[in-house]
């Protein structure tokens, strides 16, 4: 019967990611302007923010689990201490709507699914541009789940993961770091590497620059914004006779200096320097010099 | 102890500067990431957000965002125009005031990291002895309107407009994609990505060609000019809207008969505002000044310019200090002495 509902879920799912609205994306407004591809990229389970409606003021945030058969996504909030800020998200049809809780700013969301003696478990993060909005850093070390990979930090906003950047995540199993662990990369570009976590339980990723050149189309591009695609790290790992795999996903946009002339902005740069040249220019000496041409 | 530390009002306010300098530029890598989320995003100074490192936000990215996707994005529908539309833009104004009511455009003057670096480079000019351009009474009133201009087509008008849909999207923050502090902050935390002049459509070439053509011409301009860019700052205009309405304000005496032929405090004065030295009363307090107190401490008469907050005085002119002032410094900000002499027998040689 789960695994009948998650099928249903996965093809309902899909097809909602087929329809033409904006990809939802942490740190900006902005972000939702970039276009995700929705076609069936991974095995890894994934959940997916989505923005319903076109006016930014009244649009709704629906969070979508894909390749994971979960009965609600949890919400975590950045204000621990407010009571009603953890919510669980019942899923229905078109996925589950999150709704913007009192202190805004960053949310972490988790599915998880447990079969046998198996636990799967995805997560993300969700910005809901709030001024005040608390340090999610706490929210970021609370544990949720069993095995659990938590950016450190997130891209803050005006920011997001980017190409050819390089970014840490903590890995820990029950609240303790997991040391040695391999980490797996996947992107919707196609894109899949292997890191390692370091003594602490830190890995640093390095955002693969996996856009095909022939990928650029005005559509992917609103507003002057770079082309987004998705990503998704994951982890598994064996305890007391139980496999645990943990995703958390994310988007990212092309590299910081995709569509930009570094050559050319330094040479519209010089330009206005020499613009600003003659004001540096001495009067004395300037007139000493006529004096001495004329004479 | 706190005399020995900051003998001179410019020593403190250099001091307050470099401290700005570094939570408007590196403060998020300081006091945290997200440090910027948190403390205002509407601070009345140019902290750029395209600083990755950055403590607080300008407050003129975010109106200009307010504009270009919620009320520009509103007007269009007409009928869909609600009152939680205007709320976002209203509470950004609100909070820049909480700031700005305390310090007035001080926040030009003492917390602006692009007008730091614009005293540090003119600080560099008079010791390499570059000569001072100054404005003239006659034609300073010429480059005055610009800032107006700035505020009301680059972040009011054309945001706005691209919200509607009227103008191209790119130009939904055209004072950032201009601004010398975007490129002159993120270079400070040596990022280069915004000195790349964006290419992606022919907007973004013709904006990005200007602010850097800008940006090259103010870091040349300020060895000699004091405060290129602050003269057309639009945040010069906007917080002069909201200028008689803080409690922080320069006073000076209704009259004062020595002023007619004395005119120090016109010379000190870094935004050549000849009214300070012509004008008396709430006259003198103009527009464009940016609260640094230069005027002040060169007045050679005593409590004729003050600094005050709530009436009390903060800061007042007076003979003494004035005496020991331009032992160190004259009015214009040509030290005494320290002048690297090679450059200048270079240039006059």
């Amino acid at each position: 019967m789960r695994i009948l509902y998650s099928a249903c879920l996965f093809a309902i799912c899909t097809a909602t990611a087929s329809a033409a609205e904006p990809t939802a994306m942490a740190g900006h407004d902005h972000g939702a302007m970039m276009r995700s591809q929705s076609k069936i990229w991974t095995q890894l389970p994934l959940l997916k923010a989505r923005m319903k409606g076109q006016d930014m003021a009244a649009r709704k945030v629906i969070m979508q689990p894909q390749n994971i058969a979960a009965d609600a996504i949890e919400a975590w909030p950045n204000d621990l201490d407010d009571a009603n800020g953890h919510r669980s998200l019942t899923i229905g049809m078109g996925g589950a709507p999150l709704d913007k809780p009192a202190s805004g700013g960053f949310q972490m969301l988790t599915a998880r699914e447990e079969q046998d003696d198996a636990v799967r478990v995805a997560s993300t993060v969700h910005y809901f541009g709030e001024r005040g909005g608390k340090n999610p850093t706490t929210m970021f070390d609370q544990v949720k789940h069993e095995l659990e990979i938590v950016p450190k930090p997130y891209p803050r906003e005006h920011s997001r993961y980017r190409a050819k950047e390089d970014w840490q995540f903590s890995v820990r199993f029950k609240g303790q770091p997991l040391v040695g662990q391999k980490v797996v990369l996947e992107t919707s570009n196609g894109s899949r590497s292997e890191f390692m976590t370091d003594a602490l339980g830190v890995v640093l990723i390095n955002v693969p620059d996996d856009f095909k050149p022939e990928e650029a189309q005005s559509k992917g591009e609103s507003h002057g914004m770079r082309r987004g695609a998705d990503l998704v790290l994951a982890v598994s790992h064996e305890d007391g006779g139980k496999r645990y795999l943990t995703a958390f996903n994310s988007n990212y946009g092309e590299d910081a200096f995709a569509k930009r002339d570094l050559a050319l902005g330094i040479g519209f740069t010089l330009l206005g320097m020499l613009g600003a040249a003659p004001l540096l220019r001495n009067r004395k000496a300037a007139a000493n010099k006529e004096e001495n041409t004329n004479a | 102890m706190l005399n020995n530390l900051f003998p001179t009002l410019a020593r403190f306010r250099f001091s307050v500067q470099i401290v700005m300098l570094f939570v408007t530029v590196y403060g998020g890598a300081l006091l945290g990431s997200y440090t910027v989320d948190r403390i205002s995003q509407a601070l009345p100074s140019l902290s750029c957000a395209y600083d990755k490192m950055t403590g607080d936000h300008c407050i003129l990215i975010v109106t200009q965002h307010q504009l270009h996707h919620r009320v520009g994005a509103a007007l269009a529908k007409a009928g869909d125009v609600a009152l939680n539309v205007f709320i976002p833009t209203l509470m950004s104004v609100g909070v820049f005031f909480m700031f700005f009511f305390f310090l007035n455009k001080a926040f030009c003057g003492w917390v602006c990291p692009l007008g730091t670096v614009q005293e540090m480079i003119y600080k560099i000019g008079r010791r390499i002895g570059r000569p001072l351009k100054r404005f003239t009474p006659e034609n300073v009133g010429r480059v005055r309107p610009a800032k107006w201009l700035m505020l009301l087509v680059l972040v009011l008008g054309l945001p706005t407009l691209a919200g509607m849909g009227t103008v191209a999207n790119e130009l939904g923050d055209p004072f950032c994609q201009v601004c010398p502090s975007r490129i002159a902050t993120t270079l400070l935390t040596a990022d280069t990505e915004q000195l790349a002049v964006h290419t992606g459509t022919g907007i973004n070439l013709f904006l990005g060609a200007l602010g850097n053509a800008l940006f090259g011409f103010i870091i040349i301009a300020a060895l000699a000019v004091r405060q290129p860019f602050c003269r057309i700052c639009p945040l010069l205009s906007w917080n002069a809207l909201f200028q008689k309405l803080s409690p922080m304000r320069l006073v000076k005496k209704e009259s004062h008969e020595k002023c007619e032929k004395c005119g120090v405090c016109e010379k000190a004065c870094p935004m050549d505002i000849h009214e300070i030295g012509t004008a008396f009363g709430s006259k003198a307090f103009h527009e464009d000044c940016t609260l640094c107190g230069r005027c002040a401490e060169y007045c050679p008469d005593d409590d004729v310019i003050q600094i005050k907050f709530f009436g009390f005085k903060l800061f007042g002119s007076s003979r003494d200090y004035y005496k020991a002032r331009v032992k160190f410094e004259t009015p214009e900000g040509q030290p005494k002495k320290r002048v690297i002499p090679i450059l200048r027998a270079k240039e006059n040689g």
